[in-house]
Formats: structure tokens, C-alpha cells, sequence
């Protein structure tokens, strides 16, 4: 009996966490547009190309990385698998998550001031940059995953990246949180999303990975969905655990995340 | 019908001896911290259409009940219920994102408030409109004097007609023209049957604005009640800290006489030129008054803008301890006050054979709006009299009174 209300109360929270952000992305729909608006004009604010910039900034950085490695290092793949394909099917997705993950840990603080001393439902912020950075590297990564794998790939594409954003938003919520009551992490975070990005295979292949080091694939929910990403769009071989390692994180972060979130709202507004 | 509800509502605010405290308390659910009580238990009912004032000292709890009220606070016990839309102007400037334009923050705002961007653009030109900020709203509200943030605050705040509105002192900055006609606004809000939780320092306003009133003093409430009773105990308590006296005014200070002819500024409907106080055949700012003799005479000049109705003036003698001893207005006696075509007017009022008893007195001056509570001027410790008295009646006012006796038996 007592197992089966705690299992019940574990269902509930699982539930809570999937469905009130979801609920909040239809109710606050008007909310998240002007934010989503106001994040793009202050970022291209005083450029001359605008919000052409939105698209062109990850472009960018994948070419430089690219002529970094397939012109500089004459970085090759064994095989038939073309490194540029490779590289950038995995890259757009990792800059996406690098810069939720990033953001997520500040959104609380850069708007203090809005829900500090006025009404404002703070429970939709950590959802700012999951929809901005969506929208911003949903539409690259399909354009570019279209061109290179034809119409189906870029329809994979979208449903990765659509995916993708289901899975981080109990880390956003929970980076939020972090973020805000530990600010030491908002200092260790370029350091640890740059190991994180050595540590998979983004740059490299997983079997070109020294034989010692290749336990931290397993450790490394982001390397599981590489090989989900390559799987989908690229064909390559994946396992049963790169589906049900993150699948198992994701549960686990959907039943805490909320509920910390919750738990931390009073704080939120007196923190800063 | 019941607007808010308070059962057993308090707020203490946590207060951490290590940075990691505060996450570790919300992760573990233990408490980890020493508090602060800003607001003990309260109960409270407010019924729709009730204008209700806070009154209290600065730390009384006053912002933190309007806050808990308005939602930007969570209660550490108990329960709020809140019955209708409402639209809180808490703190200057706040709600705002200062990197957003005037335009932006209103879209934001209004996002917040839960309209739809159709409805924003519906509202948008009213409330540019309202605020007088037509030629500002593309710029950066970080841009904007405090004045101006608090007119589109104020504009965005009441544009949405909400059914409970909570003010914190947000009138007390801004020009006089548009403190006025947001009071106007309040006022309309109140006839229309809103619900209005005020808070001021100004008990005049209060008196003249709510129903009911609550003094809250250290984080509790020490009285509530008719608003004539709540604010003569709350001066009656102000007086015991002055040590039952209450302190001399500092100086007194008149308007410097002005010219016949006067504009006013821009943003300010009116304002008093001069001021002259003269009992008998002396005038000046400290004058000898001989009980039941000498006739107090006030000429008070005045200019206003003449598209606005004509202002009402209102006229104070106050005691040592600040209390005010008598007061009247023109509107009190029956003077209809005219205006000439450039809105400015002379009016005298005298006392004739001031009836006070001996001691010292100041004499103060309101130039106030038509409905007779919008204070646009004020010449305060305008006049000090210093009344002397021939016979031994004591106490501060002689009483007109009457004698008489019964007849002897024959």
C-alpha cells in the first residue's frame, strides 16, 4: 500500500513536471512572444543585417570550427562517412544545448527586476531559452540537415531538435535554480560545457575514442543522443541504452525539476 | 461580497548566515535560517467595492501586505483569496525591463496582466494618451526621468479597468497635473465600484478616499476601523512619540509675493502667488493676536489653469503639536471662489475676534482641486501667532456659550 502511494506520488510529480511547463507555453503564449521579440532586438540591436544575424551567428561558428578541423587538422573519418556531414549534424544541436544550458542559469537574475517587485509569473523564464535557442538553431539545423541528408533528413531534423528541447526543459528549470542560489556555477559553466563537448563525440567518431576513456560515453547522456542524431539522419548504428539512459535521466529530472522549482519560487523573489 | 480575503496570513523574510544555506534548505526542506517577522498573522476581509487605506509608520508592514495581496509575495502562513483581476503599482519603476522601450514595456506589461497582443493594441494609444508620453515610448524606459516611469506605470496599471487595485504611495511622485488627474482616475475607480487598497503617508487623502482604514503597526494590526477614528488615534499615538508635545515647527514659510500677471508651469494646474496674514493693523509672519479682539485676516492669491475647474483653498490653525485646532475652506462657508480669464483669483477669510486662548499657533494654507482632496499647493507655517489673553479661561478655544440662572423663589 504504502509502495504503491509512493509510486502514485512519484507519478503525479512526473506528470506535474511534463504537462505545467507545456500548460504555461499555451497560457503565456503572449508573454513568451515579447520576451522571445525583446531577446532578438537586444541581440541585433544596432546591426546593420539585423535579424539575419540570428541565423548567420551559428552558422558562423560551425564554419570556423569546420575550417578549423577538415582544412587546418585534415581531421578524416574511416569509412564512408563524410566528416563535414558528421561534424555538423552533431555540432548545430550541441551549440543548442550549450546555450540553453548557459542561459538557463542566468534567466532568473537578468530579469529580477521584472518579477522582483511587480506581478510577473516567474515559472515561464526558464522556458525563454528553450524556445529562443529552439527557434534560432531549430530552423539552421533543418535547413542545413535538409540540404545535406534531402527532405526526409530535414523532417528527422526537426523532430530532433523538437526532441531535444522536451528533454532540457526539466534541466532548464533546474539549471535555473542552480544558477541562481549557486552562482559558482554560473563561473564553472564555460569550463565544464567545454569538457562536456570534448567528451562527445561531436569532433570525433565514438570508436575513435582511446579504449579507456570510452566508459564516459556512457556517463554522457549527450553522447547517447549523438548517436541518436547520427542514428536518425546519418543511419549509423545506436544501442538500446542511447535511447533509455537519457530517457531514464529525463523521468528522473521531470519528477525533481518541477518540484524544486516550485519549492524555490518564494525564495526566487526575495534572492536577489 | 468578499474581494480579499486574509486568513492567518503572515510574512517573515529568511535571513541566511552562508550563501549555499538557502539552496540547501529548499533541496533538504530543512530549515536552515533565522527570520525576520514583517508581518505577524493577520485575518482581513475586504468587500468588493471598498476603498480600504494603510496607514502605519515606515516598517509597519504596510508594502508587505500590499504585496502579499498583490501576489509578488508568498505568505509564510495562511491563506489569500483574491476574487477578480488585479493591477498592483508597488514600487516605482518596477515591472518595468529597462533595456525595452516605452513601447515594449507596455506590450510586456500588458503580456503579464494576460492580454492578448490584439487587446494591448487596442488599449496602446489610450494609455500613451493617459500617461503623456507620445513622443517618448520608442525610447529605452532607462531613459525616463522617475516621473515618467511612474505616469507609465501608473497608465499601464489602471488601463485594463482591473477590479482590485492596490497603490503604494505611487502618487506621491510626478507632477502635479498628472498626480491629479491619476487621482481623478482613482476616484472614477472608486465610483465605480472597484475595489481600492491605498496606501499614503497623507492622511488627509486617506480621510478623504477610503472607507475603511487599517493602522498597522510593527507587523500588526493595531487598529481598524471608520477612517475619522483610525487616523485621530494614529496622530493621537504620533503625538505620545514627540513626547506628548509634539515639536515645534522649524520656520515659518510663506509663498514670496508675485506679480499681477503669472503663467504657470508647464505640468502644474495651479499654485498659490501670495499669501498675507494680518491681524488689526499688522501684517506679517508673526503676528500678536489678543484673544476675543484682534480680527485674523488671510488674502491668499491665486493662479490656475483656467480649463480646469476652479480650485477650492482650505485654511488650517495648528497647535504646537502640529494638531490641527480648527480648519475650513471656502466651498465649507459658501464661497462660490471666481476666477478672472487667466485663472487667478484673490480671496480673504477672517476670523473675526479670534476666539483662541493664549498660547502659539501656526496658520497654514491649501490650494486643493475642485473635488477639494488633491492637494496643488500648499503654504504651510504660513503665519505664527502668538495669542495673549486678558482674562483666566483656560484651554486652547473659547467656546461661544451662554449663561443663565434660574429665577430666586420670591
Amino acid at each position: 500500500m504504502l509502495g504503491q502511494n509512493r509510486l502514485q506520488r512519484i507519478a503525479c510529480h512526473l506528470w506535474a513536471g511534463f504537462k505545467e511547463p507545456l500548460r504555461l507555453l499555451v497560457t503565456q503564449r503572449s508573454l513568451l512572444a515579447v520576451l522571445i521579440r525583446r531577446d532578438m532586438q537586444v541581440r541585433t540591436s544596432g546591426t546593420v543585417l539585423g535579424g539575419i544575424w540570428m541565423l548567420a551567428q551559428p552558422a558562423l561558428q560551425v564554419l570556423a570550427l569546420w575550417f578549423l578541423l577538415d582544412f587546418v587538422l585534415r581531421v578524416r573519418f574511416p569509412g564512408q562517412v563524410a566528416f563535414v556531414d558528421y561534424f555538423l549534424l552533431g555540432m548545430l544541436p550541441w551549440l543548442m544545448v550549450s546555450e540553453i544550458i548557459s542561459r538557463s542559469l542566468s534567466v532568473l537574475s537578468e530579469f529580477g527586476e521584472l518579477y522582483q517587485r511587480s506581478v510577473f509569473p516567474v515559472r515561464v523564464l526558464p522556458l525563454l531559452p528553450i524556445l529562443f535557442s529552439g527557434l534560432v538553431y531549430g530552423v539552421v539545423y533543418t535547413l542545413i540537415a535538409g540540404l545535406l541528408t534531402g527532405p526526409a533528413g530535414a523532417l528527422g531534423a526537426a523532430l530532433l531538435v523538437l526532441a531535444l528541447l522536451l528533454w532540457l526543459m526539466p534541466l532548464a528549470y533546474l539549471m535555473a535554480v542552480l544558477g541562481l542560489f549557486v552562482r559558482d556555477l554560473r563561473q564553472i559553466a564555460p569550463f565544464a560545457l567545454t569538457m562536456i563537448l570534448y567528451l562527445t563525440p561531436i569532433m570525433y567518431m565514438p570508436d575513435m575514442l582511446p579504449e579507456g576513456l570510452r566508459a564516459f560515453l556512457v556517463l554522457n547522456p549527450f553522447a547517447d543522443w549523438m548517436a541518436l542524431i547520427h542514428a536518425v539522419l546519418q543511419d549509423m548504428a545506436w544501442s538500446s541504452g542511447n535511447l533509455w539512459r537519457p530517457l531514464l535521466l529525463w523521468l528522473l529530472l521531470l519528477a525533481s525539476a518541477w518540484k524544486l522549482f516550485l519549492r524555490s519560487e518564494p525564495h526566487i523573489r526575495e534572492e536577489l | 461580497m468578499t474581494a480579499i480575503s486574509l486568513r492567518g496570513v503572515g510574512k517573515s523574510y529568511a535571513l541566511y548566515d552562508h550563501t549555499l544555506d538557502r539552496i540547501k534548505e529548499i533541496v533538504t526542506g530543512h530549515p536552515r535560517h533565522r527570520t525576520r517577522v514583517a508581518l505577524h498573522p493577520i485575518d482581513l476581509e475586504i468587500g468588493r467595492g471598498e476603498v480600504v487605506g494603510l496607514i502605519g509608520r515606515n516598517g509597519a508592514g504596510k508594502s508587505t501586505l500590499l504585496k502579499l495581496v498583490a501576489g509578488t509575495l508568498t505568505p509564510s502562513s495562511g491563506e489569500i483569496r483574491v476574487d477578480g483581476q488585479v493591477s498592483a503599482l508597488l514600487e516605482l519603476g518596477t515591472g518595468f525591463h529597462h533595456d525595452l522601450t516605452g513601447r515594449e514595456n507596455v506590450y510586456l506589461g500588458g503580456a503579464v496582466r494576460g492580454l492578448s497582443v490584439r487587446e494591448i493594441d487596442r488599449l496602446y494609444p489610450g494609455i500613451v494618451e493617459f500617461a503623456g508620453l507620445a513622443e517618448f515610448m520608442e525610447q529605452p524606459v532607462k531613459t525616463f526621468s522617475s516621473g515618467m516611469l511612474v505616469r507609465l506605470a501608473f497608465a499601464l496599471a489602471t488601463c485594463i479597468e482591473p477590479d482590485i487595485l492596490i497603490i503604494d504611495e505611487a502618487l506621491s511622485v510626478g507632477d502635479a497635473a498628472f498626480a491629479h488627474k491619476s487621482f481623478e482616475r482613482i476616484m472614477g475607480f472608486k465610483n465605480d465600484g472597484k475595489t481600492i487598497l491605498f496606501c499614503s503617508h497623507s492622511m488627509y487623502q486617506v480621510e478623504a478616499i477610503c472607507n475603511r482604514v487599517i493602522w498597522l503597526h510593527e507587523g500588526a494590526v493595531r487598529m481598524v476601523g471608520e477612517p475619522a477614528a483610525v487616523i485621530a488615534a494614529y496622530n493621537a499615538y504620533l503625538d505620545s512619540l514627540n513626547g506628548g508635545a509634539g515639536q515645534a515647527p522649524a520656520e515659518v514659510a510663506a509663498p514670496a509675493p508675485e506679480p499681477a500677471a503669472v503663467a504657470l508651469e508647464p505640468g502644474r494646474p495651479a499654485r498659490l502667488l501670495d499669501v498675507q496674514v494680518s491681524a488689526g493693523p499688522h501684517s506679517g509672519r508673526s503676528l500678536e493676536i489678543v484673544s476675543h479682539q484682534s480680527d485674523l485676516k488671510i488674502r491668499i492669491r491665486f493662479v490656475s489653469d483656467p480649463a480646469i475647474p476652479c480650485p477650492r483653498l482650505a485654511v488650517t490653525i495648528s497647535g504646537p503639536d502640529g494638531r490641527i485646532i480648527s480648519s475650513t475652506g471656502n466651498w465649507v462657508d459658501g464661497l462660490e471662489i471666481r476666477r478672472d480669464s487667466a485663472g487667478q483669483a484673490e480671496v480673504t477669510v477672517c476670523f473675526p475676534r479670534l476666539a483662541l486662548l493664549k498660547g502659539q499657533y501656526w496658520l497654514n494654507v491649501y490650494l486643493l482641486s475642485h473635488e477639494g482632496i488633491f492637494p496643488f499647493d500648499q503654504a504651510e507655517l504660513v503665519a505664527e501667532l502668538q495669542v495673549r489673553q486678558q482674562t483666566l479661561e483656560q484651554g486652547i478655544v473659547s467656546l461661544p456659550r451662554t449663561w443663565s440662572q434660574a429665577p430666586l423663589p420670591a
